[in-house]
């Protein structure tokens, strides 16, 4: 029974992947990177595994207070690994989905957005205050359905070191099977781009076939310029900003809200406003396609 | 101890890379080269922003842009990229000759003061229709 994380034993390869495309952004596109993005984004994954640590003895005591109500004890077979990683992923497609519609999850999530540039470096720029965005939540199903803590604990480490190589602009597009099944660099630079078209699209972790499943695919475009970041780019490297500037944000939004309207500044998407003199997501990609001439898909 | 250990090797590999990263040079010293750019880059931080009037720093470091509706864009570089922000008061703005310094009433966001030659005053001076200030 496996009870180390995976993802420590990823670390030195990161760090080797990172440099090797650092040699190639040199020779082929220097402004891949950045000293200050890179050094931001890089602070911010120690600060998260700090932060993981903190927050392990929860998350681990949650897990297993839970284990004994599990519906059936599914055990240490291979097919139950396969399974387990296909479904830890499935959750993993929820959560993200949510953490990009609900602001008090984006709040943490958007430390992963908020750099301006897309390379191995992005990948390491990871969220302080995942615990307290309630993340875990979406893995509990899995518990209680029978699966072992630890087995979903390496699943989900080994989902994680997967997600690390296709943030880069390195490759462009892998096998069509592969792209059709497997989330790919270019599926990837879809989700981390702000161009309207692309905005909320491709949450998948590991399988991509989530996103075409229910609905949320994007392809990318030819011709089309991807920017990306956030709709609003922070526009600063301040490590603590860029952690905590979300949620900031709702304190503020909420202390200034009328009654009616606190919680909205919550559990509505990123953008929303009681008075509607914010955008959204939605609200951006209704007004491009109404420039375009097109109708918003129902 | 064995995490002590991981994240004190883990700062010595940021700081190698970030040192890397520098050394290669990497990142570029990005300016606004014309109006066309400007305006890319304002439709891009904005869908919906048409800009109808335009005032480029003499460095290429930012850049002034109004729309139809009298929206304010300022587009300031951050990083190898730009940052843009709808200027809503003029309380922070200040003129001085050739000189225009904005600030967005965002700290992190931090002032920035743009050259912008003869078109300066003209500027300053249509910004008080944002209103919340005297000075500029």
């Amino acid at each position: 029974m496996p009870d180390f994380n995976p993802v420590d034993y990823a670390v030195p390869g990161f760090v080797l992947l990172v440099l090797l495309e650092m040699l190639w952004a040199r020779a082929r596109a220097p402004d891949t990177y950045e000293p200050g993005d890179t050094l931001t984004s890089l602070a911010m994954g120690l600060g998260s595994t700090v932060a993981g640590v903190l927050s392990a003895g929860l998350i681990t005591a949650m897990f297993y207070g839970l284990y004994p109500f599990r519906v059936v004890t599914i055990g240490w077979q291979w097919w139950a690994w396969t399974l387990c990683f296909v479904l830890d992923d499935l959750a993993y497609y929820w959560f993200h989905r949510c953490a990009h519609r609900v602001r008090w999850i984006w709040a943490s999530h958007v430390n992963h957005h908020s750099s301006q540039h897309y390379n191995l470096s992005t990948a390491l720029r990871q969220t302080w205050t995942g615990t307290i965005a309630l993340g875990f939540i979406f893995r509990l199903p899995l518990v209680l359905i029978g699966f072992h803590p630890v087995m979903i604990f390496f699943c989900g480490g080994i989902n994680l070191i997967y997600q690390f190589w296709f943030h880069t602009e390195a490759i462009k597009k892998m096998p069509r099977w592969f792209e059709a099944v497997m989330n790919t660099p270019s599926h990837h630079r879809v989700h981390h781009a702000t161009n309207p078209v692309y905005l909320d699209r491709n949450y998948a972790g590991v399988f991509i076939v989530w996103d075409r499943m229910f609905g949320t695919f994007q392809g990318e475009l030819d011709g089309t310029r991807i920017h990306y970041g956030i709709v609003k780019q922070l526009g600063s490297f301040n490590l603590l900003w860029v952690a905590f500037h979300e949620w900031t944000g709702i304190a503020r939004d909420v202390w200034h809200a009328p009654w009616g309207a606190k919680l909205g500044y919550i559990w509505r998407p990123p953008g929303w406003s009681h008075d509607a003199s914010r955008d959204t997501s939605d609200t951006i990609r209704e007004r491009w396609l109404a420039l375009r001439g097109e109708a918003p898909a129902e | 101890m064995g995490q002590l250990f991981q994240i004190g090797g883990s700062v010595i590999a940021i700081l190698a890379l970030a040192f890397a990263c520098a050394r290669l040079g990497l990142g570029k010293d990005v300016r606004i080269a014309s109006e066309a750019e400007a305006m890319r880059l304002a439709r891009e931080a904005l869908c919906g922003f048409e800009p109808v009037d335009l005032v480029l720093d003499r460095a290429g470091i930012g850049a002034l842009l109004r729309d139809a509706q009298g929206r304010v864009m300022l587009l300031r570089r951050h990083g190898a990229h730009f940052a843009a922000r709808l200027l809503d008061n003029h309380a922070d703005a200040r003129l001085d000759r050739n000189f225009l310094t904005l600030g967005t009433g965002e700290a992190r966001f931090g002032q920035i003061t743009l050259d912008l030659g003869e078109k300066a005053q003209s500027w300053a001076s249509s910004l008080r229709h944002l209103g919340g200030g005297a000075s500029a």
